[in-house]
């Protein structure tokens, strides 16, 4: 415990926020020696006056903590020391024997994160100390998961319920629920501060946001972050400036605020902070440029009907895996292919929620196939020679007959044609009656080069 | 109806119910004649829960407003009892009714009971007190029930083919009332897979909770929990007309599900503002029961607000006993079936929301055909993350289930915008999921019809139309078209109808619009 006290002085008095937040770390396997021995240089009959001695007797001159903050401090530091000892029980690593539960744990560090938002609320907590927020959050998100996966695994019944309107798939995620609600309360404290931006804790507020964004991806409701947003933009105006937090943290935003317009279907939008993600995101973070670039490559297919090239996608195996199938099938405008595809796919498509969007690159497909008839209809006799663009409807049927290798009957090609056409993927109308397809003279195929 | 018109007290279902109707399925005669009918149920004082089969109960509009007498006061207020209830008190007593079994006390305890309920809801001037079982009778009636009850008698003497009172209105559909159901009776004595995950009986859990002392429902409590009070208080607010301020004290929440004890069949729902009352809990033989009972009345009467009520009662104590089996999952699909065919779509999610779980945890029942409508229904919804959720959910041998792939394909065909085969596969829906498709098939009518009248030049002859779009003949398409303000752009020529695409554009853009802003996601009734 004096150990730690010296720590905390040392970073305390230098201003240094990550040294102070490392002293607040529940991370077991990189120091078990040295967290077990805070553990037991504490004794609960005394720990509380052994904290105060501690903070006032021990050189409080240097340190300038008023009365409020080093009281706010002691809380931090018994919070934090009661977790590490759930922890350090749960781990199998206490000399008592005594043993815990990840949902304890979960809950002594929820304590721990309450007394600490409590510090920057109640108690003065500088912002430069706001690392130490980071650490509560993140840790918060890990015990939280543990904690479902614990209650899951042994059947744990929670129902405390008598009404049947409950979602069992919430839950079976009660912890992370929670744990979304502490991280909304971090969120809340960064972004409600009213102080000048030089000592605002709103240098705080996307590491937090990203935080939030993940455990709301995590728990299926991604639309969450939506109000996450709201609150962002209403406070837009006395917020520094995106470009000046580090840019890790801008392309996790970015990233999942992409995802998001994304699953709403709003591929301009996604399209565009995703491209911000893609250019902004450390070259070497592969793992990072590759998430990004999966749900970017839809974003392009319906947006701007291109397909990525082979150079783009050499570095990344799994992307090529998962795209180039239907990449290959596309250009060549062949539907089994692409139908093949699509299915070979589906579970991992599925999984990282793009099934429904590259289905629609179906479309591209079936205008590469029907580029390819008007094509082959060649030109007329006339003198400079054009395009022929009355095509019997039969010749569309045919197309589609071979490429697709199903059944399919006049009325249903008809259909396809009218959503080309609908879709101004295709330019032209039908006649029904004489079974015509009229193409415009120019520009057929829009995008295309017809 | 001037019953209607009363706006109902928040918090309770505004519906009628079978009590509207004159011909109830149970008749006085029956009720002291037939005490071999395990079900036949007894006026008994109970908070929120009516007596269901109140002997000759017919209310009478015009009585309403009585039942609007401040609650509160009632206790106090000097009745003007009617000459009716002298003279039912009277007979009680006369020498020849009295039963020889039923002692003086049992029977004014029961008489006190009869009277104070209907004085309570309102009723007393409306029920025919001439009819009504004497108390004596009452209390015996009741005993044979309990009788029946501890001997487990599930079997229905009502045996007998009930023929729905309506003719399916569209012989594409099935009704729910169609469906075979399984045999019921069987699952019933397997003890639920929950209670052997746990490793404990449900005995085990009521008679050993937590705080180590035993669990007993009636033993008077210390002080009640400022929680618990406040959501008394609450409920007071809420209660109107329905019941007299006097509450006995609930007990306190139990750790483990209760065990019911009640043997009334019928019981009508009321949200649980604090932890449930064994006495007002239906054990699961006696809910075996009552779904039966429900599964014939539904049949025979149709009446779908008291239907509801009734399966969300049978539901809460299904949830409040924890019982979690093959019962529970019929108990769900046959109320997902009648919400469907009623259109009652907030009631079918919560139903499909719990089969989900109850599939998911290995019981049996009919995973393909509620997987398949969860699919429609998220279709209907345009909830393209749940759709995303409901497809992930499916192993590739449910994939090639045929409700699922036509499920699927409606998916996929309108996906691709491919009208044709989605009416296609509109006119051959497996099951009941036609009732879905029905919910969005208007609004990919105008999809359609958008798409044609900007792909196609001049016109399109009605007939064409009519096919395409599967409508069941020129007349309805026509008149769908007109219903969308199209009506000019209908005219005849040599002697087909014809729709001039180019005047009807605008008109079905405005509808298509309209008609896909506006997904209703929680339609409840």
């Amino acid at each position: 415990m004096d150990a730690l006290m010296q720590e905390f002085k040392t970073a305390y008095s230098a201003e240094k926020g990550n040294d102070l937040a490392k002293t607040l770390s529940p991370y077991l396997p990189e120091s078990p020696e040295k967290l077990r021995s805070i553990w037991e240089s504490g004794d609960s009959r005394t720990i509380r006056e052994d904290l105060e001695f501690l903070f006032t007797q021990g050189n409080p001159a240097r340190l300038r903590l008023s009365r409020e903050e080093s009281g706010g401090w002691q809380e931090v530091y018994f919070a934090y020391w009661k977790a590490l000892g759930e922890i350090l029980a749960v781990e199998g690593q206490r000399t008592d024997g005594v043993k815990s539960t990840w949902t304890k744990v979960y809950e002594s560090w929820k304590v721990f994160t309450n007394s600490l938002i409590r510090g920057y609320t109640n108690c003065e907590f500088e912002n430069w100390t706001i690392p130490c927020l980071y650490i509560a959050g993140k840790y918060s998100r890990i015990f939280a998961m543990r904690s479902d996966a614990e209650r899951d695994a042994n059947g744990d019944d929670l129902g405390a319920t008598y009404q049947d309107e409950f979602d069992p798939e919430t839950e079976k995620h009660k912890s992370l629920e929670d744990c979304g609600r502490q991280l909304n309360r971090i969120f809340n404290t960064c972004l409600s501060d009213r102080a000048p931006l030089s000592e605002s804790r709103k240098w705080g507020i996307y590491y937090a946001i990203n935080l939030l964004f993940k455990t709301y991806f995590k728990l299926n409701q991604a639309f969450l972050s939506r109000n996450v947003l709201k609150a962002l933009s209403a406070g837009r105006g006395d917020m520094p400036d995106f470009d000046s937090f580090p840019k890790s943290q801008q392309v996790t935003f970015k990233y999942y605020e992409g995802v998001l317009h994304f699953l709403e279907e709003n591929y301009e939008e996604a399209e565009k902070h995703l491209e911000v993600a893609w250019l902004l995101c450390h070259k070497d973070a592969k793992r990072n440029l590759e998430l990004i670039l999966t749900y970017l490559i839809p974003c392009h297919l319906l947006r701007t009907n291109t397909l990525p090239s082979a150079k783009l996608l050499e570095p990344y195996p799994r992307l090529q895996e998962l795209f180039g199938p239907l990449a290959e099938a596309i250009k060549k405008g062949n539907l089994r292919a692409f139908d093949q595809a699509l299915q070979q796919g589906e579970d991992e498509f599925v999984k990282r929620r793009i099934y429904l969007t590259l289905e629609r690159g179906r479309d591209i497909c079936l205008r590469n196939l029907l580029r390819k008839v008007f094509l082959a209809a060649g030109f007329t006799d006339d003198d400079p020679p054009v395009r022929k663009t009355r095509i019997p409807l039969a010749h569309f049927v045919a197309a589609i007959k071979v490429s697709d290798g199903e059944g399919i009957d006049t009325d249903e090609v008809e259909c396809l044609l009218a959503n080309m056409i609908y879709k101004d993927l295709m330019k032209g109308y039908i006649a029904h009656e004489p079974g015509i397809v009229v193409l415009s003279k120019s520009g057929a195929f829009p995008g295309s080069g017809l | 109806m001037s019953w209607a018109s009363v706006p109902p007290p928040p918090g309770i279902q505004r519906a009628s119910y079978g009590y509207t109707q004159t011909t109830t399925a149970y008749t006085p005669v029956q009720v002291r004649q037939g005490f071999s009918q395990p079900y036949s149920i007894q006026p008994q004082y109970q908070p929120y829960a009516a007596p269901a089969n109140f002997p000759q109960l017919q209310p009478d509009p015009s009585a309403y407003p009585q039942q609007q007498q401040p609650v509160g006061s009632q206790q106090q207020q000097k009745i003007d009892w009617p000459e009716s209830v002298r003279l039912y008190v009277q007979r009680s007593f006369e020498t020849k009714n009295l039963l020889p079994d039923v002692t003086r006390a049992e029977m004014e305890t029961k008489l006190k009971e009869t009277i104070t309920y209907a004085k309570d809801a309102g009723i007393m001037y409306t029920t025919d007190w001439d009819q009504m079982p004497l108390p004596q009778r009452l209390v015996q009636a009741e005993r044979q029930q309990a009788l029946m009850g501890a001997m487990g008698a599930s079997t229905m003497t009502n045996a007998g083919a009930v023929i729905p009172a309506t003719a399916p209105a569209n012989p594409k559909k099935r009704k729910s009332s169609d469906l075979s159901e399984p045999d019921q009776s069987a699952p019933m004595a397997a003890a639920s897979p929950w209670r052997n995950t746990k490793g404990l009986s449900l005995q085990d859990r009521t008679s050993k909770p937590s705080n180590g002392k035993p669990a007993k429902m009636d033993e008077p409590l210390p002080a009640k929990s400022k929680s618990q009070k406040l959501a008394e208080k609450r409920q007071r607010r809420f209660d109107g007309g329905y019941q007299s301020s006097y509450r006995s004290p609930s007990p306190p929440p139990s750790d483990g599900p209760i065990a019911g004890t009640s043997t009334v069949l019928e019981k009508r729902y009321l949200r649980l503002t604090s932890a449930p009352k064994a006495s007002n809990v239906r054990p699961e033989y006696i809910l075996h029961q009552t779904l039966d009972l429900l599964k014939k009345k539904w049949r025979k009467e149709s009446n779908y607000g008291y239907i509801c009520d009734q399966f969300k009662s049978l539901r809460q104590d299904l949830t409040v006993q924890r019982i979690r089996n093959d019962f529970t999952v019929s108990v769900y699909e046959i109320h997902a079936r009648i919400a469907l065919e009623k259109g009652d779509l907030g009631e079918y999610n919560q139903c499909q929301t719990q089969l989900r779980a109850l599939y998911a945890s290995g019981l049996k029942g009919s995973p393909i055909e509620f997987k398949a409508y969860r699919i429609l229904y998220f279709i209907h919804t345009a909830n393209r993350t749940a759709l995303n959720d409901a497809i992930a959910d499916l192993t590739t041998a449910e994939k090639e289930e045929r409700a699922i792939k036509h499920a699927l394909n409606v998916r996929s065909a309108l996906a691709l915008g491919n009208y044709h085969k989605f009416f296609q596969l509109y006119l051959d829906v497996p099951n009941m999921g036609a009732y879905l498709m029905d919910m969005f098939v208007r609004r990919e009518r105008l999809a359609a019809l958008c798409a044609m009248c900007k792909a196609y030049i001049k016109t399109l002859k009605l007939r064409y139309i009519t096919e395409e779009l599967a409508f069941e003949s020129d007349a309805e398409a026509a008149q769908f078209i007109i219903d969308h303000n199209g009506q000019d752009a209908l005219e005849e020529r040599d002697g087909t109808i014809v729709l001039t695409v180019g005047k009807a554009k605008q008109h079905f853009e405005l509808a298509r619009k309209e008609a896909f802003r506006s997904v209703d996601l929680k339609g409840q009734i």
